[in-house]
């Protein structure tokens, strides 16, 4: 059984859909990545497994449990942990805050510190820097406090949404590095990018979308020598 | 110009600024968690009023201690008003929300005339016009005056406390600067969005009880304080608790200098709440932390109690 399971999925902004019979699966300690360009429907998708948007119609299980009608702040307790795209920390709350609050639902509250301590073990930026306001810090220091305050929630399935947008080169690496560390201890990942061929080289298995449909899946690396995908997403 | 009021003016200014700092903080909490201006705070501050003159009158309970049985009780009330009513119009444009809770002011105020009539009323008890003199420096103080700023100024320190050290107060915090973040940990925004009104019509009520034994009231009371409370938090921003402080004082400042000090008539104080509101919303639309941000020394230190309403991002995303 896959631990994530979308089939079907149309989601819509009021009357606009955005998504149409969108179905893919995450395998139990994957990386798979969700690529496409502008517009194409992948923040959509995270948002409604994560609960923040509800499909019109279509279903999500998640380690065997249907979890498409529940409202956001339930999904993260089943062990799913969504890193915004921009970050969306709260500017305004300390580093550390905007960790420990990670750790708000259900069982992971009770292991806070626990966490926070590897979490600082995996960010040692963010240990140094834990008492600025999260607002004041830098783009690629903000990204790694989203990514730690993901993983306070202790999830299963972290998704991460355009980790390395505005990060320079090197920082763009060091966050694929880490997202493949963060794998290896366990964690299933499904990972949208723009940075396409990073993405590629680090999934096993990869989505496309276009305008709201999935038009081409496959594994990671048959994608990359793929001509369709390269003419579109990586400038050949 | 009578120099030798200004101290026992300014004092009074200080004093004054407790109660308006904890009327209009009320108006700000509601306003970073739900994005809805709440226009029955006049209606609440009034209320709360008649509420304390009741319990003195019904059940002989002190108006000191009024605000021990009123504080809870609008705390209820509140959360109520927000489950049954203002989460109805949740997602709606800002207009619905404002005549939403315009009408609701109305139908306090008009329930209000039926049941205590338009007459003025006020408290008064012997210790009313007790008052501690200070020779040395030629100075009365009422001890009310003293009393309910004491009590203004320890709510808010209480509530700034339970905002920034517990659980629920930090999920508050979050829900006010980012809602879907929030969402996303497990903080049940509505369940939070209901505890901020409650908290918020709290405060309100504390200030009219307080102001109560101070200040005589009528059915329209609370509504020139409300205006003040929305000059105060355009100067000293929305979200921020120093600047919400600041802007109080400044008002009660530029209100009791302007009649003890500058020799105006009484009668046109609240006239200078009003251009105060009038000038700073043409001036500096975006109060004292816009003024302090264009300060370049002031603007590499963190800057966290003043940041402005902006920092928050709409709620985006569909229906759920
Ligand atoms: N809040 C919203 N209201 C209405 N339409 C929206 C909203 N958010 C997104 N859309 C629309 O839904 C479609 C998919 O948007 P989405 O954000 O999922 O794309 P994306 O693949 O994440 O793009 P990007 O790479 O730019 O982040 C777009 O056409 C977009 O205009
Ligand atoms: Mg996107």
């Amino acid at each position: 059984m896959a631990l994530l399971e979308v089939r079907g999925i149309d989601v819509f902004y009021g009357e606009v859909q955005a998504l149409w019979g969108v179905s893919f699966t995450v395998e139990r300690g994957e990386i798979v990545t969700l690529i496409g360009s502008n517009g194409a429907g992948k923040t959509t998708t995270i948002k409604t497994v994560s609960g923040i948007l509800t499909p019109a119609s279509g279903t999500i299980e998640f380690d065997g449990q249907r979890i498409d009608r529940l409202p956001a702040h339930k999904v993260v307790g089943y062990g799913i942990a969504q890193i915004p795209e921009g970050r969306r920390l709260w500017p305004e709350m300390s580093v550390q805050e905007n960790l420990e609050l990670g750790a708000y639902a259900g069982e992971a509250r009770g292991k806070r510190n626990e966490t926070l301590k590897r979490v600082y073990e995996l960010f040692p930026r963010l240990y140094e820097r834990r008492g600025q306001a999260a607002g004041t810090m830098s783009g690629g220091e903000q990204q790694m406090c989203a990514i730690g305050r993901g993983l306070m929630s202790l999830p299963k399935l972290l998704m991460l949404d355009e980790p390395s947008l505005g990060l320079s080169p090197i920082l763009v690496a060091e966050m694929f590095n880490i997202v493949r560390e963060i794998n290896s201890n366990g964690v299933t990942v499904l990972l949208v990018e723009q940075n396409v061929r990073h993405a590629l080289e680090l999934a096993s298995r990869a989505y496309v979308l276009e305008t709201g449909r999935l038009v081409l899946s496959g594994a990671a690396h048959e994608l990359l020598n793929n001509p369709q995908v390269q003419s579109a997403y990586l400038g050949f | 110009m009578d120099f030798s009021s200004i101290l026992p003016v300014t004092i009074g200014a200080i004093l004054l600024a407790g109660l308006y700092a904890t009327m209009s903080y009320g108006l700000a909490l509601i306003y970073g968690v739900m994005r809805i201006v709440n226009l029955a705070h006049a209606g609440v501050i009034m209320l709360a009023a008649y509420t304390t003159l009741w319990l003195y009158t019904s059940f002989k309970l002190e108006p000191y201690l009024a605000p021990l049985i009123v504080v809870p009780l609008y705390f209820l009330l509140g959360m109520g008003m927000q489950r049954l009513i203002v989460r109805r119009i949740a997602g709606a444009a800002p207009i619905v929300s404002l005549l939403l809770l315009f009408a609701i002011w109305l139908i306090m105020q008009n329930l209000a005339y039926v049941i205590w009539t338009g007459n003025t009323q006020s408290i008064l008890r012997p210790y009313t016009t007790r008052s501690i003199q200070i020779e040395a420096l030629d100075l009365t103080i009422g001890w009310l005056r003293l009393g309910v700023f004491v009590a203004g100024l320890l709510t808010l320190i209480a509530l700034q406390f339970f905002l920034s050290r517990t659980y629920l107060g930090k999920a508050i915090r979050a829900t006010t600067q980012d809602r879907d973040s929030a969402r996303l940990v497990g903080v049940d925004v509505e369940q939070i969005s209901m505890i901020a009104f409650g908290i918020g019509i709290a405060l309100s009520a504390l200030a009219g009880s307080l102001f109560a034994m101070i200040l005589p009231f009528n059915p329209d009371f609370g509504r020139v304080l409300m205006l003040k409370s929305f000059a105060i938090i355009v100067i000293g921003g929305l979200t921020s608790f120093v600047g919400i402080a600041a802007g109080a004082l400044l008002l009660a400042l530029a209100e009791e200098w302007s009649v003890g000090v500058l020799g105006l008539q009484t009668s046109l104080k609240d006239l200078v709440s009003f251009s105060a509101l009038v000038l700073v919303l043409i001036l500096l639309p975006n109060g004292l932390p816009a003024l302090i941000g264009r300060m370049p020394s002031w603007r590499n230190k963190p800057t966290r109690s003043v940041s402005p309403v902006g920092s928050a991002s709409p709620t985006g995303g569909g229906p759920k």
